[in-house]
């Protein structure tokens, strides 16, 4: 059964709150699952990829959505 | 000097608990971690700055997640004064367009009511709702108060001498009707009483965390999320601009271990034992009275007026006893004024005088509070009378 990620919306989180909320949701979740991450343009999609990918999280991909931006997280 | 001293340890009755509490061992293990490990500015992006605002963000859910709150609506300040200070006088600066009236009780806590006092005196009209001989704001006065020029109405939700709950939801209720903001001070009640804001309408309310064995000098308000209000600290633009400066990291994590571990307390116990304390007390002196509402007070708070002596006499003789108690809130200590919170509820002056303040938390027990009634018996004995 393929289940779709959970989404985290970090639209008006300024950094580093954004990353440090990713964090913490990644870390609530079982090792290999997927999540969705909603960031602004600008200084947010730049900082929060390599602030996840650091703590050993991967990032499977970056789409631009709307102004936005929607990342895919696989959880390390 | 007689003493609760056993085997060189001091044995200290610490019944203040509504002017502080003792940090609980998990909370200081927890800031020590936290300045250790933790010391980047939580406000950077690299690594470490992540791994700082990680704890500032878990102590952020924690906080939100007593309050039925949302991350952003929680505002971390340096505690309970800067955090009213910023509900009044933040919403009276951004709404000033929109009015210039303000109505307290009369039994809120200087850091509300001197700020309140502090706007007057810059042009804003005050009112001050009265409080029943239980201490208990009616909300009809509220009512009668209101106006379309009123800004702000802040109730506290219990009060810090007497434990007393004020009816928030229908006051809260009465200001929405009218367009007017509600704001409280709900340090003493906060994981004590419930205070879900997805149920009660207000728009701002203090909480921090050295009333429940957190750290002294970190606090919080809630705002409600598109709420206005003017920054009392401009600077860096942390917590959405409303409350610039560096993150106190060890303090705010200490703030959410705090809470999680109140959430777990038992609340009913600590009430049990208030309850046995003032059993014993009125076996004892039969003419004592305690203040506040019978069936609806904080379980923590038990606020005693005695037939004699004065209270600060009383106060002196049990701190030799290792006792420690209060004659009034701890703002007002050193003072020897009557409360206004006890004239306010009609209590005579010399009455006033004669009120203690016993406070307990998670960490009182029956022989503590069995001591410290025996203790104000006895000091009541020997001033005869």
């Amino acid at each position: 059964m393929i289940v779709a990620p959970e989404t985290l919306d970090l639209s008006g989180v300024p950094c580093p709150a954004n990353a440090a909320r990713a964090l913490l949701r990644l870390e609530g979740m079982d090792p290999g699952s997927l999540l969705r991450i909603i960031v602004d343009d600008g200084e947010p999609v730049l900082n929060v990829p390599p602030a996840l990918e650091q703590e050993g999280h991967a990032l499977l991909s970056k789409e631009p959505d709307a102004g936005r931006w929607v990342l895919l997280l696989r959880r390390g | 000097m007689e003493t609760n001293i056993d085997n060189g340890m001091a044995r200290d009755i610490y019944l203040d608990n509504a002017a502080t509490t003792r940090p609980d061992p998990a909370v200081l293990a927890a800031m020590a971690r936290a300045d250790s490990d933790c010391y980047a500015n939580a406000s950077t992006v690299h690594r470490m700055g992540v791994a700082a605002g990680r704890l500032i963000e878990r102590a952020r859910a924690s906080v939100a997640a007593a309050l039925g709150a949302e991350l952003p609506e929680v505002v971390f300040t340096s505690g309970g004064t800067e955090a009213n200070n910023l509900a009044l006088k933040g919403a009276a600066a951004a709404l000033a367009d929109r009015g210039d009236h303000l109505i307290i009780s009369a039994v809120e806590h200087p850091s509300v009511s001197r700020v309140a006092q502090a706007l007057a005196c810059r042009g804003l009209r005050l009112s001050i709702a009265p409080v029943d001989r239980e201490g208990v704001v009616d909300p009809a006065a509220v009512r009668s108060l209101l106006t379309g020029r009123t800004i702000l109405v802040s109730v506290m939700h219990a009060n810090n001498e007497t434990g007393a709950i004020q009816p928030l939801h229908e006051i809260a209720m009465l200001c929405r009707a009218q367009g007017a903001l509600f704001h409280t001070d709900a340090c003493q009640s906060f994981t004590r009483r419930p205070l879900d804001t997805r149920g009660l309408p207000a728009d701002l309310v203090t909480v921090d965390a050295h009333k429940l064995h957190g750290p002294k000098g970190v606090g919080a308000l809630y705002v409600r999320r598109g709420l206005r209000l003017t920054p009392l600290l401009d600077g860096g633009g942390q917590e959405n601009g409303l409350r610039s400066g560096t993150y106190n990291t060890a303090g705010i994590t200490g703030f959410g271990e705090a809470v999680a571990l109140a959430m777990r307390t038992d609340a009913a116990a600590i009430t049990t034992l208030r309850d046995r304390f003032e059993a014993r007390l009125a076996a004892a002196i039969p003419d004592v009275r305690i203040n506040g509402p019978v069936g609806n007070r904080l379980g923590t708070i038990s606020s005693v007026t005695l037939p004699r002596p004065d209270a600060k006499t009383l106060l002196h003789s049990l701190s030799r006893q290792g006792i420690y108690l209060s004659a009034g809130s701890a703002c007002a200590a050193g003072r020897t004024e009557p409360s206004q919170v006890l004239l306010a509820m009609g209590l005579a002056p010399e009455a006033a005088l004669r009120t203690v303040r016993v406070s307990l938390s998670r960490f009182t027990t029956e022989q503590e509070v069995d001591a410290a009634a025996d203790a104000l018996a006895r000091a009541v004995r020997e001033v005869g009378g």
